[in-house]
């Protein structure tokens, strides 16, 4: 059963009830004259007879008197009453029913709807979290990227350096060493005391001499 | 008329006393100024007083004599001619060098490498020790720095062995004795 019927029923039922009690207003607002039976002129045709009517006049209203009327009108209201009765309880349980059927109607649209949606959320939920571990992990690969190379220039430039630092050191070790063996003997040295050194030196690049003096003179 | 002297010598001796270009000049000034007294003295028999060692070794070691104009001529020509070909070797040394090394140097240099090679002497206090000679295209560095240099990798090697023998931050000391006495007497 869909909203449409439900609202048909539910609309029906409250025309039914309006329905039933303006009857019943209408019953109970009316004035005792009109109440009372009329006898039409008509019927008066003479004497005797209006002597006649007068008297079944006089027992009608002996007969619906105001008690007879009070009875009658009292059990019109209970059994008007009765099938107010019987049709409040069919429609509280016409009522009853389709609240329910509402209920569960309405309970179970909420459920679907918000399974669906739930199941958006989580779809969504779920694709942010996979953006978000693909993005996490570019990120580490990329981070791994740079660290091992920021590590092999780091490692070249360190070996660059060591070798630098060696070679400078060697350099300057023995430029040092050098100079503090100059410094420390160089004065204490005669030229006389050098003219073996420097004939041996002069002997040893005696042909080069001889060879620049004749191309270069 | 004058009398002529036969030279002696074939060949001309240069003294080792002659260094370079700077006493070859100063030996022709000497002999212009020595020209010039014999023309205007009277008596030529009798040098003048003032003449210096270095011509008169030149004159002796060839067998001149510095009376005769001839001779002295032929000195003057000799030396003009050794002072514009000669070759020139530059030597330096870290201080000034006495008389008898330049003399020695000279006479290797004269018996060795040229008849008439001359030296200009320099003054290099940086190397220390030996001598520094450049000839015309090149330089021959016989310092003690060079010797020194041409030695790094020695020197180098003796370093490296010096490390690699010295005891490192984790040497456990021998009994007895705390770290810092390691290899002490």
């Amino acid at each position: 059963m869909d909203l449409g019927g439900i609202l048909l029923i539910s609309g029906g039922a409250l025309a039914a009830i309006a329905a039933i009690l303006y009857i019943d207003w209408r019953v109970q607002h009316k004035k005792p004259a009109e109440t009372e039976p009329t006898i039409p002129k008509a019927a008066e045709p003479s004497r005797p007879a209006q002597g006649i009517s007068q008297i079944a006049r006089e027992d009608v209203e002996h007969i619906f008197n105001d008690e007879f009327r009070e009875e009658l009108r009292n059990r019109g209201r209970l059994h008007f009453e009765k099938i107010i009765g019987e049709n409040a309880m069919f429609l509280q349980q016409d009522l009853r029913q389709t609240t329910t059927q509402l209920n569960e109607y309405m309970r179970t649209e909420i459920t679907r709807t918000l399974q669906i949606e739930f199941k958006k959320y989580e779809q969504s939920i779920t694709d942010a979290k996979q953006l978000a571990l693909d993005s996490i992990e570019k990120t580490v690969t990329t981070i791994e990227q740079q660290r091992q190379l920021l590590e092999s220039q780091m490692q070249n430039q360190a070996e660059t350096q060591r070798n630098q630092i060696i070679d400078r050191f060697e350099a300057q070790m023995a430029r040092i060493v050098n100079h503090y063996v100059m410094q420390a003997i160089g004065n204490q040295i005669d030229l006389s005391d050098q003219l073996e050194f420097i004939l041996g030196e002069l002997e040893s690049n005696k042909a080069a001499i001889i060879e620049d003096i004749k191309h270069g003179s | 008329m004058a009398r002529s002297i036969p030279v002696k010598a074939n060949v001309f001796i240069l003294p080792p006393q002659v260094n370079g270009r700077t006493d070859i000049n100063r030996l022709l000034r000497e002999l212009e100024a020595l020209e010039e007294t014999l023309i205007t003295k009277a008596a030529k028999d009798n040098l003048p007083s003032k003449i210096t060692s270095l011509l008169n070794q030149t004159a002796l070691a060839n067998g001149y004599k510095l009376l005769e104009k001839t001779h002295r001529q032929h000195i003057a020509q000799q030396l003009t001619k050794i002072r514009d070909h000669a070759p020139t070797v530059h030597i330096s040394f870290a201080a000034e060098p006495s008389p008898k090394v330049t003399e020695t140097l000279l006479s290797w240099l004269r018996s060795n490498v040229h008849r008439y090679a001359l030296v200009q002497i320099g003054l290099q206090p940086a190397i220390a020790a030996g001598c520094v000679l450049r000839t015309p295209n090149k330089i021959f560095d016989m310092s003690l720095g060079a010797t020194l240099q041409k030695q790094t990798p020695y020197l180098l090697e003796l370093l490296k062995t010096a490390a690699l023998d010295a005891p490192g931050p984790g040497t456990i000391a021998p009994a007895g004795l705390p770290t810092g006495q390691v290899g002490k007497p």
